[in-house]
């Protein structure tokens, strides 16, 4: 959690070469103590290869991997001592809870008491402390995650690792389990790398997060930094919903840049550095975007369109506006009252803070 | 015969020298290799050499080299011996294949103890030796067997059944039948009822279903299928020798005969090459047909 | 849609009953008074498995022949083909390939010609018929079955879990010896006694094989059969039967699952 001192793992340079087309990497990351990092990204990205890697169930063609001060990519995956949560639990069907628990702590030749009371213990905090004597057949998928964290965090890694955990459970377990592996992390305190393709628990859960894309890191940030300034177009579109919007710099004065966009529109951006010259793409969130109800005076980056499709969402709508000039914007509003008004077809006034327009690479 | 595939987890992952790998591997499956060798290979390797050599009545054959052992396949009893053997071993694969589909498809579909059930009664007479159920067969079919009783009962008269191709026919379809049906049900399992739904939503009678979606998904075990009982039923000799006599012989009566009992060693070494070649080449020229109407069939679609 | 089914489903019945018929007709025989083969049969007794019991000839087949070879042939298939398997599942070598093709070509090499190939091939060696031969000879047929069996149980284990295994610290070997082989003892105890049985059902290559004092029980039935007809050979019929059926009834219980071939 705290991103200071020597980092727990430090993965450099890390190339992985499936075929002469298919190479992943270069990655490069490091992860603190007590850290919460996930691994972001389609299918295909790269994040689980790169855990495997970690693991040890990968060989590296290029690139090293450090736990504290020991080379881990030169160790057996058997010695590596980094807990792996798996994806369908590989959970060991024919052992108990309590015999797959303590599997790794018998290989360890670990005194049978101190085995008795570690598992007991694990077995307690998971909230499975009498189903010792059960066989995995015999559990729901929830319970089944639990054995298979307090199997990875009895052996008292360093870094946990987790692959996607839970892509096989239902909506409502999803969210119960997310909680709940919050909160084990937080109490536990242990370094934790988590792959997932489920940005909504990417956001949920980490200190920070790396997104992937085609085997290369598009940006690590915290969840903030990555929502609001997104590096790229990709990160911005794959991280919640994004408007981009292609423009050319017309000016810019003491941090703000002023963007021609289409014939008629001109929009106003918060831009703390050097500004850039020429073409850029803008990024602006549907829920930033306010509607600019008659009465009410935005001072800034007002702009006309027509209203297409109204979607109700329950809590939000979301709207499909088309501007004057061929630019397509998705706004959401919350369903209130007034939202109630809006109908296919009609024109209506938009706004945007300029903190909230960013700006891409071109 | 299905392929055996492989896992992803190879005991030689992830950071083991290559020459270990392969050494490892090796020496797992020489022991069998070097059984099929000692034990396969060289005695019909053997028998080959065996059927170029002169018939000897004193020892075991002489070693003369001679082709006089084929030549007898040109006389018209080989002739007809291969020709009915390949008729018989056709006729019981039709058979086969009418029969079992139903079952296999029964099979397939069936769940819980009504698919253990079934599974069993087929499994144990396929267990059982061939003996016994040529025995079984020879019992029914005698002159004052069940089945001449139903017919008399039924007013046709008492009839010959047994020392006929029917009889043989009959009895090679009982033994060879779970043959067919094994691979098929394994085929028929992989089809998800999915599709058969999907067929008779858009129109399909049960016929229909059958000729478009399990029919051709399911050709895999079929040939897998048709080709064991092809392989079984031309090279039997128990049933044809119980059931047929001395009317249905079978290219298998003739080798016990040569070599066991006429100690014509190098004419009983030529008739089991005699019946690889039938064998194997009526297949061989089979599945080339049959590939050849799949792909005209795929064309002309 | 159900009078096709009720079609469908009586002709199941038929197929059924052609299959169970003749066994039905040895079993009813075997009980038969008289020393007619009549089924149904006429007045039921258990004199024909009272004389069974009593020929040394069938015992001495039964259990000192059929059973200790199918016996031998099931443990030495097992160790055979299950080390055949393990190599080529989970290694890879040059030639494995092949030798999956190779490693079951028994199932396709007519039993007429291998029983002929054998009995030539042992004369040639100087060995006389023999329980070894024997074994010898089914250890051939059978071992196909397993390489089969074992590398279907080994295909279908889960990599994941012996990953977990090795990621708590076991080495490779161990995690197999330890997680994956206890999960192929299904795999293992059927292909036992489907060794078992091949062996034990044999005659084709038995018929070559066999000699005067090693002789098979289907051997021997398929002599009385031909040279002395009475109902005892429906007892001794209904032994194999009943053995077999209460072995796959067995296997069936203890799994729970099919067994496929």
């Amino acid at each position: 959690m705290r991103a200071d001192g020597a980092p727990d793992l430090r993965v450099e340079g890390l190339v992985k070469r499936y075929a002469p087309q298919v190479t992943i990497g270069p990655i490069s990351f490091e992860v603190y103590p007590g850290e919460y990092l996930s691994l972001l990204g389609p299918s295909g990205c790269g994040k689980t290869t790169t855990l495997r890697c970690i693991a040890g169930f990968e060989e590296l063609t290029a690139g090293t991997i450090h736990l504290g001060d020991v080379r881990l990519d030169r160790q057996p995956a058997h010695k590596r001592n980094v807990g792996l949560v798996f994806q369908n639990y590989a959970l060991f069907p024919h052992l108990t809870v309590y015999e797959n628990v303590a599997f790794g702590l018998r290989l360890a030749r670990v005194d049978r008491r101190e085995i008795d009371r570690r598992v007991g213990a694990m077995l307690e905090l998971v909230g499975l402390g009498d189903a010792c004597r059960r066989l995995p057949a015999q559990l729901s998928g929830g319970q089944q995650q639990r054995v298979a964290i307090a199997r990875a965090v009895v052996m008292e890694p360093r870094v946990i690792l987790f692959d996607e955990p839970l892509s096989n459970l239902d909506l409502k377990l999803r969210l119960q389990m997310r909680r709940e592996l919050r909160e084990l992390q937080r109490r536990l305190g242990k370094t934790t790398i988590y792959v997932t393709h489920d940005q909504a628990e990417a956001l949920a859960l980490s200190d920070r997060i790396a997104v992937l894309s085609h085997g290369r890191i598009e940006q690590i940030g915290s969840p903030r930094e990555i929502y609001e300034r997104p590096a790229s177009a990709f990160v911005a579109d794959f991280i919640g919903t994004a408007n981009l919007v292609r423009g050319e710099v017309l000016g810019a004065v003491e941090g703000r840049l002023t963007v021609a966009v289409g014939e008629t529109l001109r929009l106003i951006a918060e831009w703390p550095g050097p500004a850039p010259r020429g073409a850029l793409t803008l990024m602006l969130r549907p829920e930033r975007i306010r509607i600019d109800w008659p009465g009410s005076e935005a001072a800034e980056n007002r702009f006309t369109g027509t209203l297409g499709d109204i979607v109700y969402l329950g809590e939000d709508v979301s709207l499909t506006v088309q501007l004057d000039g061929a630019v397509e914007l998705m706004v959401t509003a919350k369903s209130d009252a007034r939202s109630r008004t809006l109908v296919p077809g009609a024109r209506v006034a938009l706004s945007a803070e300029p903190a909230d327009l960013h700006v891409l690479a071109p | 015969m299905t392929a055996i595939s492989h896992t992803a987890a190879s005991l030689d992952d992830a950071g083991e020298p290559r020459a270990r790998i392969a050494s490892w591997g090796t020496l797992l499956a020489a022991p069998y290799a070097l059984y099929l060798v000692l034990v396969l290979l060289v005695p019909l390797g053997i028998v080959t050499v065996y059927s170029f050599f002169t018939y000897s009545t004193t020892g075991v054959a002489l070693p003369v080299l001679t082709l006089r052992n084929y030549a007898q396949l040109a006389d018209p009893y080989f002739l007809r011996l291969i020709g009915r053997t390949a008729g018989i071993a056709l006729k019981t694969t039709a058979i086969c294949v009418v029969l079992g589909y139903p079952l296999a498809y029964a099979l397939a579909r069936a769940k819980g103890a009504l698919a253990s059930l079934g599974f069993f009664l087929l499994l144990t007479p396929l267990m059982v030796s061939p003996v016994v159920r040529a025995l079984g067969w020879y019992v029914l079919l005698d002159r004052n067997g069940l089945v001449n009783t139903v017919l008399v009962a039924c007013g046709a008269g008492r009839q010959q059944l047994l020392f006929s191709e029917p009889a043989v026919l009959v009895g090679l379809s009982h033994l060879l039948l779970p043959f067919m049906v094994l691979p098929l049900v394994a085929s028929i399992e992989r089809i998800p009822p999915s599709l058969e739904e999907a067929a008779r939503n858009l129109g399909a009678s049960p016929l229909g279903v059958f000729r478009k979606v399990i029919l051709p998904l399911s050709l895999p075990g079929l040939i897998s299928g048709a080709v064991l009982v092809y392989v079984e039923s031309a090279s039997a000799y128990v049933l044809p020798a119980l059931l047929g006599g001395r009317f249905v012989r079978m290219i298998g009566n003739e080798v016990y005969d040569a070599l066991l009992v006429s100690y014509n060693v190098p004419q009983a070494a030529m008739l089991t090459v005699a019946l690889v070649v039938v064998t194997i080449g009526i297949l061989g020229a089979s599945m080339a047909l049959a590939r050849r109407a799949i792909a005209v069939g795929r064309a002309s679609r | 849609m159900s009078r096709g089914r009720a079609v469908f489903g009586s002709a199941i019945v038929l197929i059924y009953g052609f299959i169970l018929l003749p066994l039905v007709v040895i079993v009813g025989v075997s009980f038969n008074a008289g020393s007619l083969f009549d089924f149904p049969p006429k007045g039921l007794s258990l004199r024909w498995y009272d004389a069974l019991f009593a020929q040394s000839s069938f015992l001495h087949a039964f259990l000192d022949v059929s059973v200790t070879v199918g016996v031998a042939t099931a443990l030495a298939a097992t160790l055979l083909g299950g080390l055949a398997a393990i190599a080529l599942v989970r290694f890879r070598f040059p030639g494995r390939g092949f030798l999956e093709a190779f490693f079951l070509t028994p199932l396709v090499v007519p039993h007429i010609l291998l029983g002929a190939a054998l009995y030539l091939y042992f004369a040639r060696l100087g060995l006389s018929a023999s329980l070894t031969t024997l074994v010898i000879s089914h250890v051939l047929i059978a071992t196909p079955y397993v390489v089969r069996n074992v590398a279907a149980g080994l295909v279908g284990l889960d990599p994941a879990i012996e990953e977990a295994a090795v990621n708590l610290g076991a080495s490779r070997l161990r995690a197999f010896l330890r997680v994956a082989l206890p999960q192929i003892r299904y795999s293992v105890v059927s292909s036992l006694v489907f060794a078992f049985i091949v062996s034990f059902s044999d005659i084709n290559v038995a018929l070559f094989v066999s000699g005067p004092d090693t002789t098979t029980l289907p051997v021997y039935l398929f002599s009385q059969v031909q040279w002395q007809s009475d109902p005892s050979i429906a007892a001794a019929s209904t032994v194999q039967i009943v053995l077999v059926a209460l072995v796959v009834a067995g296997l069936q219980k203890t799994f729970r699952a099919r067994i496929g071939m």
